[in-house]
Order: C-alpha cells, then sequence, then structure tokens
C-alpha cells in the first residue's frame, strides 16, 4: 500500500485550499494474545489504516483523524470541513508549519521476527507461561502485543518522510497464595529469551518472601520498581509538554527552565532517537527532525517539550515533540545511578520495594499532588533486609517532593511497557526518602 | 448509516463457512467533534470518524476477534481468516473450552432520537458558550486570581449494527454531548485549587438548558474561593460525613460496579484492570453494608450517557442490582461468564469501537435513594463534613483500599452545614465494607454525573454515568493531604 503516495495526491488538493496542511497516513498489523490462568482468554488481531490531517486557513485549526485511505474520500471529508473555517475564530495557538529540516533516517526500527511471530506467537506465549510456572508461580495473567507499523507524513511546506517500526509489549502477571508478581518488556525487538525473563521475574516476584507483616501509615524510604518509575515519570514527562503547562495540567507551570526540581541524581530524557523503544522515530509531526533531550537533568528543569504552536506562545524553539496540537513525550529515560539492587534495599533503614502501582491521580496538578496504590508485591525492609510483604498500600505525596527526595538510582535500566506505562521506558529501580505512605481507615 | 449491511452479514457467513462453531460481526462507526478553548480563545476544532468491522469467532474453544477498517469483501475476509486462524493456533492450550450461554437475542433497531439535532448545536454557539464560561470565571473571584481556564465540547455520535450466528440483528444510533471545564484558582499565600467539571448525557443541544452550566459554574468558583480562602483541616476525631452525589457514584462506580463484573470475579482481567474481592460463594449469600445500601446498574435510564437497550452480543439490557439491602446480589455478565455461572447474561457486553471486543462493562451505576430529606440527613450531625465534590481518588485491584480527597467541604455543626466553615482537602480512605457497612441515612435526591470508564487491553473508555443521592457515614476518621 503505497502511503506517501495517497498521502501526497491528498495532499496536493488541499494546500490550494488551504495555508498550512499536514498528511500523515498510518498502516498497523498488529496481534494481542491476552492470557488468564494460565491459557488464552482471547487472540485479537487487527488490521487498520488511519489518515490524520492538520488544516489551517486564517490562523484557523482544524485537526481530523479518519479511517480512510484513498486521497478522493479524505478530500471529500475536509471539503466538507472547510464550513467550520468561516465559524471558527483564529486559534490562540496558531503558528505557521516549520519550514522542513533534513533528517538523518533512524535504522533498523523493524524487527523481522516480530512479523514471523505474529504469524506464530505459540513458542512466545508458551515460553513466557511456562517459564512463569516452571518457576514457582501458581497462576498467571498478561499479554503479549506484536504489531509493525508504518507511517508516511507529508506537509505543505514541502516535507515528505516514511519510517516502519515494529512492536513488542509483554506484560505478565504471576500469583503464589496471597502475594504476586508483575513485571513488563517493551521494545521494538523481541527475542524468546527477552519474553522468558518476563516470566521468571514474576515467579521471583511472587515468591520472594511467605512472611505477612503489619504496617502503620507514615514516611518511609521506598524503593521503587521500574514499573512504579515507569508509571510515575510518565505523568512528569507528559506534565513537560507545552500544551498541558498552558492549559493548567502541569506542575512544570510554576517552574522556571533551570529551577531545581528532583535531587541531583535525577536525569530524566526524552529519548525519540533510542531505537529499542517503541515510539523511536526520526521526524515529529511537523516534518522537525527528533533529538533526545533531558526534561530534568542534574535535578535542574532543561526543557519544555514543543510544537511550533507551543514554542511560538511560551518562547523558545520546537523541540521536535510535535503532536500537532500537543507536544509530547516519545520515550522516556531515566539516566542510571551506580547501585545494585541488592545496595538499594541494604541502603533502607525502615521501608518499602513497592513493586508495582497502579491508579496515579492528581487531586492538582500545579502541585503536583497525586496518590497511588501498589498493585502487587509490597516488601516491608528494616535495616538493610526484607522482613515480609505488606498489605496494599499508598504512596500519598507530591512530584516534588519524590523528585527531590530521590537518593539513590539503580544501575541496570529495563525496558518497561505495559497497561500502566503507556510512553515506553527505560528506567531503573530508584530509592526514595521521607515518602508519604497511607493505608484505609477500617 | 454507511455500510451496505450485505458486507456484514456475508463476513458471517465467511466466518461460519470456515469453522466457527460462533461468530459475530459488528460494523461500528463513532463520530466526535470537538472544539477546545483556553482563556475564552479556541484552540482548535477536531473531527476523528472511526469506522469499520470487527469479527469475533469460537473455534476449537477459543474465542478470537479481527478488525478491519477497510470495507471491503477481501479484507473482511482476511479479518475473519486471521481471527480464526489465530485463535485455532493457540486452542492447544485452552484447558477450559470458551462456550456462551444460550440466551434469546434480539432483532431491533432504535435511535435515540434528540430534541434538537446535534448538527442544529453550531461551532459559533460552542464556542460562545465556552467564551462566556471562561468570562464568568474570572469575573466571580474576587481575592484570588484564575490561572487558567480550559473548556472542552464534545459530541460523539455511535452508530452499531451487529448479527451473530444466534440470529441477532441490532441496529442502534445513539448521539451524545458533553462538556468539561477545567480551572486554577491562584493565591499567593494560599496556594492554588484546581476543579475539573464535567456534563454528559445521551442527546442533543436541548441538554446545555437542562444543565445550566453557567449558573452552577459560578456557584462553584465562588464556593471554591471560599474554600481556599479559608478551608481548614477536618475534624480529627471519628464523625459522621455526608457524602454528595458526585463523590457518591464514583464510590459506587469504583466499589460496587467493579467488583461486580464477572470477568473480572474470574481473573480475565488480572493482569490489567485487576480481580475483585468478590467471590463467586458470596453472591447472594455476603453481606457489604447496611440495609439502606442498595446499588443499581441500568443501562435503559433514558437519556443516560451510558444507554443502550440491547448489548454487543444481542442480549436485551435491563436494571441490575449490584449490591441490594447490603448484600452482594448480582454480578454484571456476559454470555461467557453467563454460562460459567450457570445463570446467563444480563446483557453487560460493550465495546468501545469497532476495533474492540465485548466486554463487561457498566453503564449507569448508582446508589439507590432514600427517603430522607437532605435537612433530615444531617439534623442529628452534631460535628461532621459535608464532602460535595472531588479531584483526586483511586481504588486498589481488587476494589478494596479506596481513597477519595474531598475539594468543596463544609464543616456540619449542630445539624446545619457551616458554609463559612469549609474544609480543605479531606481525605476519605477507607475499605469497601468499612464505608457500605458505616451508611446510616440515605436522602431522596439523585444526580447522576459523567464518566469515561477504562478497562481491557487494549484499554477501552466508554461513556457511563455515574450517581446517587447524599448518603450519611458515621464513625469515619478523615485524613489530611501532606
Amino acid at each position: 500500500m503505497e502511503l506517501i503516495h495517497n498521502a501526497r495526491k491528498a495532499l496536493d488538493k488541499l494546500k490550494m485550499k488551504y495555508d498550512d496542511v499536514a498528511i500523515k497516513m498510518m498502516l498497523k498489523d498488529s496481534v494481542m494474545v491476552k492470557i488468564w490462568n494460565n491459557q488464552i482468554s482471547v487472540t485479537q488481531s487487527w488490521r487498520t489504516i488511519e489518515s490524520r490531517i492538520y488544516l489551517a486557513k486564517d490562523k484557523r485549526i482544524l485537526e481530523l483523524s479518519l479511517s480512510l485511505e484513498r486521497p478522493e474520500d479524505i478530500v471529500k471529508v475536509c471539503d466538507e470541513m472547510s464550513k467550520y473555517v468561516d465559524v471558527m475564530k483564529e486559534s490562540e495557538i496558531y503558528a505557521p508549519l516549520p519550514e522542513p529540516t533534513a533528517y538523518k533516517p533512524l535504522r533498523d526500527l523493524t524487527d523481522a521476527r516480530i512479523r514471523d511471530y505474529m504469524d506464530n506467537p505459540l513458542p512466545l506465549v508458551e515460553g513466557i507461561i511456562g517459564s512463569a510456572l516452571d518457576n514457582g508461580a501458581q497462576r498467571v495473567a498478561g499479554t503479549l502485543d506484536l504489531s509493525v507499523g508504518r507511517k508516511a507524513l507529508v506537509t505543505s511546506k514541502g516535507f515528505e518522510g516514511e519510517e516502519e517500526g515494529s512492536e513488542v509489549m509483554c506484560y505478565l502477571r504471576a500469583f503464589k497464595g496471597d502475594v504476586s508478581g508483575h513485571w513488563a518488556y517493551g521494545s521494538r525487538r523481541v527475542s524468546k529469551e527477552s519474553i522468558e525473563y518476563v516470566g521468571r521475574k514474576v515467579a521471583e516476584i511472587a515468591t520472594l518472601s511467605k512472611d505477612k507483616v503489619n504496617v502503620e501509615p507514615g514516611k518511609y524510604d521506598v524503593i521503587l520498581s521500574p514499573l512504579v518509575v515507569g508509571n510515575l515519570l510518565n505523568d512528569v514527562a507528559m506534565m513537560a509538554s507545552g500544551l498541558y503547562i498552558m492549559m493548567g495540567f502541569s506542575m512544570f507551570m510554576k517552574f522556571k527552565i533551570g529551577d531545581f526540581v528532583a535531587s541531583g541524581s535525577v536525569s530524566l530524557y526524552d529519548t525519540p532517537r533510542n531505537i529499542e523503544l517503541a515510539r523511536s522515530t526520526s521526524f515529529d509531526d511537523e516534518g522537525i527532525e527528533t533529538y533526545d533531550k533531558p526534561i530534568i537533568e542534574g535535578g535542574k528543569f532543561m526543557n519544555v517539550l514543543h510544537n511550533v504552536k507551543t514554542s511560538s506562545k511560551l518562547g523558545g524553539e520546537t523541540t521536535g515533540n510535535a503532536g500537532w496540537i500537543t507536544p509530547l513525550p516519545w520515550n522516556i529515560e531515566l539516566k542510571p545511578g551506580d547501585y545494585s539492587e541488592e545496595e538499594l534495599i541494604r541502603e533502607v533503614r525502615r521501608g518499602f520495594l513497592i513493586t508495582n502501582n497502579w491508579y496515579t491521580r492528581l487531586q492538582n496538578y500545579v502541585e503536583g499532588q497525586f496518590s497511588t496504590v501498589s498493585k502487587d508485591a509490597v516488601f516491608y525492609i528494616e535495616n538493610g533486609e526484607i522482613k515480609g510483604y505488606t498489605e496494599r498500600i499508598r504512596i500519598a505525596d507530591t512530584f516534588i517532593n519524590l523528585l527531590r527526595n530521590v537518593r539513590a538510582i539503580g544501575k541496570t535500566q529495563y525496558l518497561i511497557r505495559w497497561w500502566e506505562v503507556r510512553i515506553p521506558s527505560k528506567v531503573p529501580y530508584l530509592l526514595a526518602t521521607n515518602v508519604n505512605i497511607t493505608k484505609p481507615y477500617t | 448509516m454507511v455500510l451496505n449491511e450485505d458486507l456484514v452479514f456475508k463476513v458471517l457467513d465467511i466466518a461460519l463457512d470456515m469453522g466457527a462453531s460462533y461468530a459475530e460481526v459488528r460494523y461500528q462507526r463513532d463520530e466526535f467533534s470537538e472544539v477546545a478553548l483556553r482563556n475564552g480563545n479556541v484552540i482548535g476544532f477536531s473531527k476523528d470518524i472511526s469506522e469499520g468491522i470487527g469479527i469475533r469467532v469460537i473455534v476449537d474453544g477459543a474465542l478470537g476477534f479481527a478488525s478491519t477498517n477497510i470495507l471491503t469483501v477481501g479484507e473482511a475476509r482476511k479479518a475473519a481468516e486471521r481471527a480464526i486462524n489465530r485463535a485455532k493456533a493457540l486452542a492447544k492450550l485452552m484447558k477450559d473450552p470458551i462456550t456462551f450461554s444460550e440466551e434469546r437475542v434480539g432483532r431491533a433497531t432504535y435511535n435515540l432520537v434528540p430534541k434538537k439535532d446535534l448538527s442544529e448545536f453550531s461551532v459559533e454557539d460552542r464556542i460562545a458558550l465556552g467564551t462566556e464560561i471562561h468570562k464568568l470565571i474570572v469575573s466571580t473571584v474576587k481575592e484570588v486570581k484564575v490561572a487558567v481556564t480550559a473548556f472542552f465540547i464534545r459530541d460523539h455520535i455511535q452508530e452499531k449494527f451487529i448479527v451473530n450466528s444466534d440470529g441477532a440483528y441490532i441496529r442502534s444510533y445513539i448521539p451524545r454531548l458533553s462538556i468539561t471545564t477545567n480551572f486554577v484558582l491562584v493565591h499567593p499565600q494560599k496556594g492554588t485549587l484546581q476543579r475539573y467539571i464535567s456534563y454528559g448525557a445521551s442527546g442533543g443541544p436541548e441538554l446545555i438548558k437542562e444543565w445550566k452550566p453557567e449558573d452552577e459554574i459560578i456557584n462553584e468558583v465562588k464556593n471554591l474561593e471560599n474554600v481556599l480562602m479559608k478551608g481548614k483541616e477536618p475534624p480529627k476525631d471519628e464523625i459522621d460525613v455526608v457524602i454528595g452525589p458526585e463523590v457518591i457514584g464514583l464510590i459506587v462506580h469504583e466499589s460496587a460496579g467493579h467488583p461486580m463484573e464477572a470477568d473480572r470475579i474470574l481473573g480475565r482481567e488480572a493482569a490489567q484492570a485487576g480481580e475483585s474481592f468478590v467471590k463467586p460463594e458470596m453472591i447472594g449469600k455476603y453481606r457489604i453494608g447496611t440495609e439502606l445500601v442498595t446499588i443499581i446498574e441500568d443501562p435503559t435510564i433514558p437519556g443516560s450517557y451510558g444507554y443502550y437497550l440491547y448489548d454487543d452480543e444481542g442480549v436485551p439490557a435491563k436494571p441490575r442490582y449490584l449490591y441490594y439491602k447490603g448484600i452482594i446480589n448480582e454480578p454484571l455478565h456476559n454470555r461467557h461468564t453467563g454460562r460459567i455461572f450457570g445463570v446467563g447474561s444480563n446483557g453487560a457486553a460493550r465495546a468501545m469501537d469497532y476495533k474492540s471486543e465485548p466486554i463487561i462493562r457498566m453503564s449507569n451505576t448508582y446508589f439507590k435513594p432514600g427517603n430522607m430529606r437532605f435537612d433530615e440527613l444531617i439534623e442529628d450531625v452534631r460535628l461532621g463534613v459535608y464532602i460535595k465534590s472531588y479531584m483526586e481518588w483511586n481504588i486498589d485491584d481488587i476494589r478494596w483500599n479506596q481513597r477519595y480527597v474531598g475539594l468543596e467541604a463544609y464543616i456540619i455543626r449542630d445539624g446545619e452545614v457551616r458554609e463559612d466553615e469549609p474544609v480543605r482537602n479531606p481525605v476519605l480512605e477507607i475499605t469497601t465494607q468499612g464505608f457500605y457497612s458505616r451508611v446510616t441515612g440515605v436522602d431522596k435526591n439523585l444526580r447522576f454525573y459523567p464518566a469515561t470508564c477504562g478497562k481491557g487491553e487494549p484499554a477501552q473508555g466508554v461513556p457511563v454515568w455515574i450517581g446517587g443521592p447524599n448518603v450519611r457515614v458515621s464513625r469515619i476518621r478523615l485524613g489530611v493531604r501532606v
């Protein structure tokens, strides 16, 4: 299917009627195997074509997402939309699409093995279930998701780009008695070993301790697993979006570039050029070459993520993170520290190892007030030793407190993506002190 | 509806010819239009049209699903092949073959007809509403500043056409409208306060007159300025807490609706949305709350945000009593869990779009109102807190340990809500049984709020209503937000 050809044909028609036009066409083949109680609940397959169109005239902005591929069909819908231009008002954030820049294409974004496994996922599914059960899990549930997609982008400023990439997302939850363990893997590349590691790891967490201990609410040291780090830093990275800042959905509203927002050990990057991670891309939706950049470096707030609109409104340059309306992080990476995971545990006098979380919600984005609930095993640590597992607890604090209280970071990074970590993340374990932990009133 | 019905029937025949013991084909079209404003100024207008077919089959005891939005017989045939072949390839891992309950499926066409068509609600009028609301917010505050406002107005037209090998034939058309406002109040010494307000229902532009968002938002801004400027910590002792319909709706959605989804009880969503504290043997027997606690799930409420009359497996919709007079009573079922539990489906299968498999979902969940007036509910409260709205909330994956942080809240003293004594960020953090077993009063009001409920993998967000009356819970110790 000639995506770029179709996009170009639609563009040629539309650019005669609009000041700015960008068309992104995407074709994606996916298969997802969902596992429950050691067997398959459903196997889902998708073949989807989607056309996204950006139109601007006299500073009025229209954005469309259509299940269409034929240029004449796309143009027809866009023509119907033209009636809105006359009645719209100028957009507060309008800026012309940028002149195209040369971009260096990323190589090796597609792993041919993923296409093979899409036709026959059985070895991977048997591998992940088997490795968990062989290592002590009683029952498992999870998901294996494999896909290959192609995107083509054309703009009225003359940019043309096309890119293909593969993705694997795999996560599993293992149960043993009252305890569960969870792990995840997300990348552009797959191997049987990487999938089976997920199975072994969930069983390891689920079987780490048999002793239950009771704990009280209060301030504790916490070691956060890469799943928790990924979840919380997804929120932090999203709040670095220029549009989130403008709309009141960001703690960075209160800070300037250069302000200290975290401890000196925290360096959080947006990494579109890391081809290990599933949203790696060589150009953004405005046709700007992507580049890796710090959001936080050595604890300092370094970059708002911009497209040309938010950069023209807030100042600065585009950072290659378009989204025509909303700039977003591509992938995130927390730079490693120099602690092994055993050393992190030894650092804790009184605290927890939280292996997974979910349901992070905010009372106030500007203040970064959030809470999140543990989902799988939480281990209580005293004087550097795991004493047992606890019931479900909650972190209820602010992102600023948490980031400023980071004391140590693990030296091994993991490629994480799952239901609660939507932005592909390369993240280690971390240790934070003086974190507020709550429990329900019974 | 754009699609030729013949294509849908053709794909159904293809799937059955290829060996499926059950086949279902759903054409679905979802059209969203949205205008976004910031500080009363337009950001942009967006339209999202998603249209295609989803095919679900049972083959060799395994469930397969495939979708395509390339609507030709050739592509649809390939999708059916993918659904069947990939399910068959993994069927050897099935220890418990999947079967569906026998149901009298429907053959019906229904349309929700608004008083005024959404097309009559012009973009100019939508923008004017957002601009007006911004002006009202800014002109209402006295001592605080408005850091930013955001406004989104969205309509959603959903069309479905469902057939299956058991004879279902369901066509439906449901238009929906929603508006959402976010604002941030700021004061140099008192800090910031953020509020996110939503309205939503099935219908047309006539809903705006019913909602009267301008009047409500003016009141909210006045009240929340009061909370920001004068709010104090809640009392530390055990007290009575009266919870308003917005928070009650959320509580029943999270701690009655979700744990009563039968797929979750069985563990099908274990790795994603989680499991449930409810075990099959508790149904019909286990006391979770006082006699005053009855939680109803009803897709058939006219004009509701979660409205439907037949589910996506063709089963007629009806009210379900999740908790009845304090007893765990009736889970939500589809045809798969209905078979396992031996009770049949009660019509809870919904799919977000053509790409999504139908799974068990809520529709409109509410706490059944009682007989008291609000003043009767609070007249015996010597010291308490009235919590009207919230921002932060969450609940654990078995739906037991939950937290709601109030936004607009007041002291109740000697049977009276003291608006001159606002409370800042009271934290209700409690177990499900701890909450429902402390319910000591329920008033006769009933109000619904819109929400988008997330579940499944890939995640599916579906429109729901959440609601209830004012509810009094006793012997509660509130927490303080750090």
